[in-house]
């Protein structure tokens, strides 16, 4: 620290820049930090980051980062922490550990496993996991515990089934399971008493559970994204006038005669869909 | 002669019992006769002003005296009651004194009734009664309205006396009063219309109190108000011009509007006081409508790309990779097009 700006460290011109911005923040006493875009490959790039204690926001979107330390955790008033599109593989288990933490995106990243403990944040309300290799395999036990979560964003991973715990996510206003392989969606969800938006667009879905038609997705507040799915012929005429239609149906006694008798003589389910081969996110080092 | 000699000498006055001298003055009244020294008042000695007196139980008395000791005093204006004397009430009244108490009638030739201590004529009795007992009495026929009254230029009446200015029917309660010309506080000039004749003239009903407004209207809500009627659901205040917020065929307030509905910013989660982004189904306030994937703030001008419902800026479109934002293409180009994209 005695040596100042003198670091053993190779120095890039990018790494230069991420190191400016904190020696600013640091000046200026601003608790925000954009980062985004800096060429990041290591927090060990920004020595000095993990001390600031009274930092609220960290956006590190757009960099190469593999690896978060598990020191980001004693940034105890780290309210949003933007990790969208960097390479991480691995997340630490302190991170559900920060006390302030509200927004966490790690969208666009390589994750193919949540750490033990996940669902333990205590003021969690947005979780972007959106195009990683996720599946209902990598989530740990506690993960619906979250129930101070308003927004969850699974889309673009590979569940093929949502645990039935989803229906404990009691604030849940959004959901986003946009192109999965799900096969399924637990009729829990027709329960969740907030929810207003829910994507389920580009899977491999044939019914939808009848208790969906308790959700209010009717009013101009609310979104229902069904499109690309191989739906039951009665459910894609419907689709075809409109999602409001869909509803109308779903809620009538003809469907859930249908939808019984299609859960009994249910076949094999519909052939994967999406071509993933192309998404950066399998681009893992160690797979 | 010899006669009145005879009864000359027979005389005496009345008072001292003395004869007369044959020169003596000698007063004659009524068959009685007394020296004129004695012909005086029994109170106060003097002889009568102009020759007038009054008699009461055998004496007689000056004018004054008499009044003094016997005349009755007006239980109104204090003077002596000369003439025809109103006893009523436990007192003397000249006639032109005993009035109704409310009306100021002369009573005497009607008849009074006694109300609390006052005399009123049997009309201001029976409106005194009415008012009591919480019913009108028409200012027409002074009768007691047993409905209820149609108020018409400040005052109320009996349905029955009026007919529809319109369509002539006769009235009842339900009639409305039109003022011709709003505005003008006088009422002389306003009318009487029968309901179904009102309605028809399209005069605007406050959707809260349903009668008709004649002052300023409040269109809301597609509905027309009086001003003072117009009022937040929650607090029910008049906004009384204010800015009000409307949902679901309801009006508030702006604190109570926020309170119950607010728009939460989708990234602090708080109500928003201020100005509002909305967009994508949500909501902002100014100090976070920012980009979802980079952070960087936007303005109501900032182009913005749609990804899950979220606000992507051009930047970071760029930076997704080719087939995910081939993806993103093919579903914009698949939903119908009101959803916000660049």
């Amino acid at each position: 620290m005695e040596n100042g700006p003198v670091s053993c460290l190779p120095t890039t011109p990018k790494m230069s820049k991420a190191k400016k911005v904190i020696e600013e923040a640091l000046e200026n006493q601003n608790p925000e930090l954009d980062l985004a875009d800096k060429g990041v490959v290591s927090f060990e790039e920004m020595p000095g980051l993990i001390d600031m204690h009274n930092i609220t926001r960290i956006t590190l979107s757009h960099n190469k980062i593999q690896k978060v330390p598990p020191g980001i955790a004693n940034l105890t008033q780290l309210e949003m922490l933007n990790l969208f599109n960097n390479h991480i593989e691995e997340l630490p288990v302190s991170l559900s550990s920060m006390p302030k933490l509200r927004i966490l995106n790690v969208g666009m990243n390589r994750l193919d496993s949540l750490p033990r403990g996940f669902g333990a944040f205590a003021v969690l309300e947005v979780l972007d996991l959106t195009y990683n290799n996720l599946s209902e395999t990598s989530l740990p036990g506690n993960f619906f515990m979250l129930e101070t979560l308003r927004a969850l964003y699974l889309g673009d991973n590979d569940f093929e089934t949502i645990p039935p715990e989803i229906g404990q996510l009691k604030n849940l206003q959004i959901l986003v399971l946009r192109e999965n392989d799900l096969i399924d969606i637990p009729k829990e969800i027709g329960y969740l008493p907030r929810l207003r938006e829910l994507h389920i667009q580009a899977n491999r879905l044939t019914v939808l559970p009848p208790e969906l038609g308790n959700l209010d997705l009717f009013g101009n507040k609310s979104v229902l994204r069904m499109d690309f799915n191989p739906w039951v012929a009665p459910i894609a005429d419907q689709l075809q006038v409109g999602v409001s239609h869909v509803i109308d149906y779903i809620r009538s006694e003809t469907y859930r005669y249908l939808h019984n008798r299609h859960i009994a003589a249910r076949g094999p389910p519909p052939p994967k869909l999406n071509d993933k081969t192309r998404k950066i996110s399998r681009n893992r080092q160690y797979s | 002669m010899p006669g009145v000699t005879m009864s000359f000498s027979n005389m005496s006055c009345s008072r001292c019992g003395d004869g007369f001298d044959p020169h003596d003055k000698i007063v004659n009244s009524q068959g009685e006769l007394w020296h004129p020294q004695c012909f005086v008042c029994s109170q106060c000695f003097r002889p009568f002003p102009d020759g007038l007196f009054y008699e009461f139980e055998g004496r007689k008395y000056c004018e004054h005296d008499f009044q003094v000791l016997f005349a009755p005093c007006c239980g109104k204006c204090g003077e002596f009651v000369i003439g025809r004397v109103i006893k009523a009430m436990s007192a003397s009244w000249h006639p032109a004194c005993f009035c109704c108490a409310v009306c100021n009638k002369e009573l005497a030739d009607r008849g009074f009734v006694r109300n609390r201590n006052r005399a009123l004529c049997h009309e201001c009795n029976a409106a005194d009664k009415a008012v009591l007992s919480g019913r009108h009495i028409c200012f027409k026929c002074h009768g007691v309205i047993d409905d209820k009254p149609l108020r018409f230029r400040g005052e109320v009446y009996h349905g029955y006396h009026f007919n529809c200015t319109a369509c002539g029917v006769e009235l009842n309660s339900d009639a409305r009063e039109l003022k011709h010309r709003s505005g003008y506080t006088a009422n002389e000039m306003n009318e009487l219309y029968c309901l179904r004749c009102h309605d028809k003239m399209g005069i605007p009903i406050c959707g809260a109190c349903r009668r008709p407004i004649e002052e300023r209207v409040v269109t809301a809500l597609g509905k027309h108000w009086h001003v003072e009627h117009f009022v937040c659901a929650k607090c029910e205040k008049p906004f009384l011009g204010h800015r009000h917020y409307e949902r679901k065929g309801l009006a508030y307030c702006e604190t109570h509007y926020h309170q119950l509905f607010g728009n939460l910013c989708f990234v602090c989660n708080q109500v928003i006081g201020g100005d509002v982004f909305t967009a994508l189904n949500k909501a902002w306030c100014v100090h976070h409508f920012a980009c979802s994937f980079c952070d960087q703030k936007m303005t109501q001008k900032t182009k913005f790309y749609e990804c899950d419902l979220k606000p992507a800026c051009k930047k970071c479109y760029e930076k997704f990779p080719s087939e995910f934002r081939r993806r993103l293409r093919k579903a914009y180009d698949n939903t119908p097009k009101k959803s916000t994209s660049a």
